[in-house]
């Protein structure tokens, strides 16, 4: 679920990047506030490593098949430190694997970065009363705001001629094809933040 | 492409070109484009496999355009029309697409790990942001080959396969995020035993390295003059 270069308008890729370098400003800002910001960095590093090579297990969605997207867990885990690792990981994956792209860098840190900093914002009201239901909401929640998010901005981006019918069937066939995933992301969440909470709370940011 | 060039000016070039070849709306531009894009594979000497992903979502936009967008048929499969106007939008966008993928490899596809992190440092990215990618890049590798034994471990046990597989998934990303965290202690423990903390200093920009940035400038410039003549 990545925008690719060309897609969308010089303008809009641009306004992206300013709107994705103020929430990172503003992520750096609450991270600098932590008692000790550079303790989290490797951690931060670390956790980025393995949810960039989980984001390459398909999930089987027939004909075809769908990656796993993480953004919940990412928020969940790294709290405010999931906007830079979020960037780096989109960047080092335009520049290594040619996914996604690198004018459409900052409106791919939105479609991801908003989703993990809702999920931690869910994760740190709900996780400790109930954290099986705030685990599926952030799981399967990040993936349903990603999505809408990718699906507007593609949606604006497009050439406004466009039919509305082909835009609205276009639209729909893609929200299809990633419900599963938004189920998946949710099982995988749930499950994991049981075996987090019990065997290495510290993973979690609000733990 | 050659070798002396600096990681910075690298990524500066990448990004003017590629906001120039997302700035092309013309379509006389294509062959310009597309010779761009030839050029940039031949200097990169990019391995086929790298452009599977983005050649397939640039055929995708084509089709997807040429069916739904326009009023002039040109073609019909079966009883689907193919559109004129769709055709060409989508071919706009993946020429764009393409040409951009292959500057984005010629310039950067073949610096090492190391020299991409130098090169964002000397952008003067925050130092969290560049100490990142830099530790990002030092354990893709190996996090990368531990999650693979893992599920081929959990294969060759008989584990279940598609939708049923997905506990024991998050249950092998769950160990590796475990160790991650035992990892990143020992990383971190050891960062501050070397001094982490300390400022890089970052080198002053050189002739060379300016030389590259005003012939991508001047290349981008002359890609955005000629696509507004044409």
């Amino acid at each position: 679920m990545h925008l690719a270069d060309g897609i969308v308008p010089v303008g809009m890729a641009l306004a992206g990047y300013g709107a994705s370098a103020g929430l990172t400003a503003l992520a750096l800002s609450r991270i600098n506030r932590l008692p000790d910001p550079g303790a989290g960095l490797p951690r931060a590093a670390m956790l980025v490593t393995v949810f960039f090579a989980a984001s390459l297990i398909a999930i089987p969605v027939p004909p075809a098949s769908v990656h796993l997207m993480l953004a919940g867990l990412m928020g969940i885990c790294l709290g405010w430190y999931a906007m830079p690792a979020i960037l780096v990981g989109l960047f080092l994956q335009a520049v290594m694997f040619g996914h996604g792209g690198l004018t459409t860098l900052g409106l791919n840190g939105l479609i991801f970065g908003l989703p993990a900093l809702a999920a931690y914002g869910l994760w740190a009201r709900m996780g400790q009363r109930w954290p099986d239901l705030a685990a599926a909401l952030a799981g399967g929640g990040a993936v349903l705001l990603a999505l809408g998010l990718f699906a507007a901005l593609v949606l604006l981006g497009l050439p406004p001629q466009l039919d509305a019918g082909a835009e609205r069937l276009a639209l729909a066939a893609l929200v299809l094809a990633h419900l599963p995933l938004v189920l998946a992301e949710a099982v995988i969440v749930v499950v994991l933040l049981r075996v987090l909470r019990r065997v290495e709370p510290r993973l979690l940011a609000h733990a | 492409m050659p070798d002396s060039i600096g990681p910075r000016a690298r990524i500066l070039a990448s990004l003017v070109l590629a906001f120039a070849v997302s700035a092309v709306n013309s379509v006389a531009m294509l062959p310009v484009l597309a010779l761009l894009a030839g050029a940039a594979l031949w200097l990169g000497r990019a391995p086929w496999r790298r452009f599977r992903a983005p050649v397939a979502l640039a055929l995708a936009f084509v089709l997807g355009l040429g069916l739904s967008l326009g009023d002039s048929t040109v073609l019909r499969l079966g009883p689907v029309p193919l559109y004129a106007e769709g055709l060409q939008a989508g071919a706009m966008i993946a020429v764009r697409m393409l040409t951009i993928v292959a500057l984005v490899w010629a310039l950067l596809g073949r610096l090492s790990p190391l020299q991409l992190a130098q090169g964002l440092r000397g952008l003067h990215l925050p130092a969290l942001i560049t100490d990142m990618t830099m530790l990002t890049l030092r354990y893709l590798n190996e996090v990368r080959a531990e999650l693979a034994r893992a599920e081929l471990a959990r294969r060759l046990r008989a584990g279940p396969t598609g939708w049923r597989a997905l506990p024991d998934r998050a249950l092998i990303l769950a160990a590796s995020l475990i160790r991650a965290q035992d990892r990143a202690e020992r990383l971190w423990a050891a960062m501050r035993l070397r001094g982490h903390g300390a400022s890089h200093p970052v080198a002053g920009i050189g002739m060379g390295e300016l030389a590259a940035l005003a012939l991508a400038v001047a290349c981008a410039a002359a890609l955005i003059w000629l696509d507004r003549a044409a």
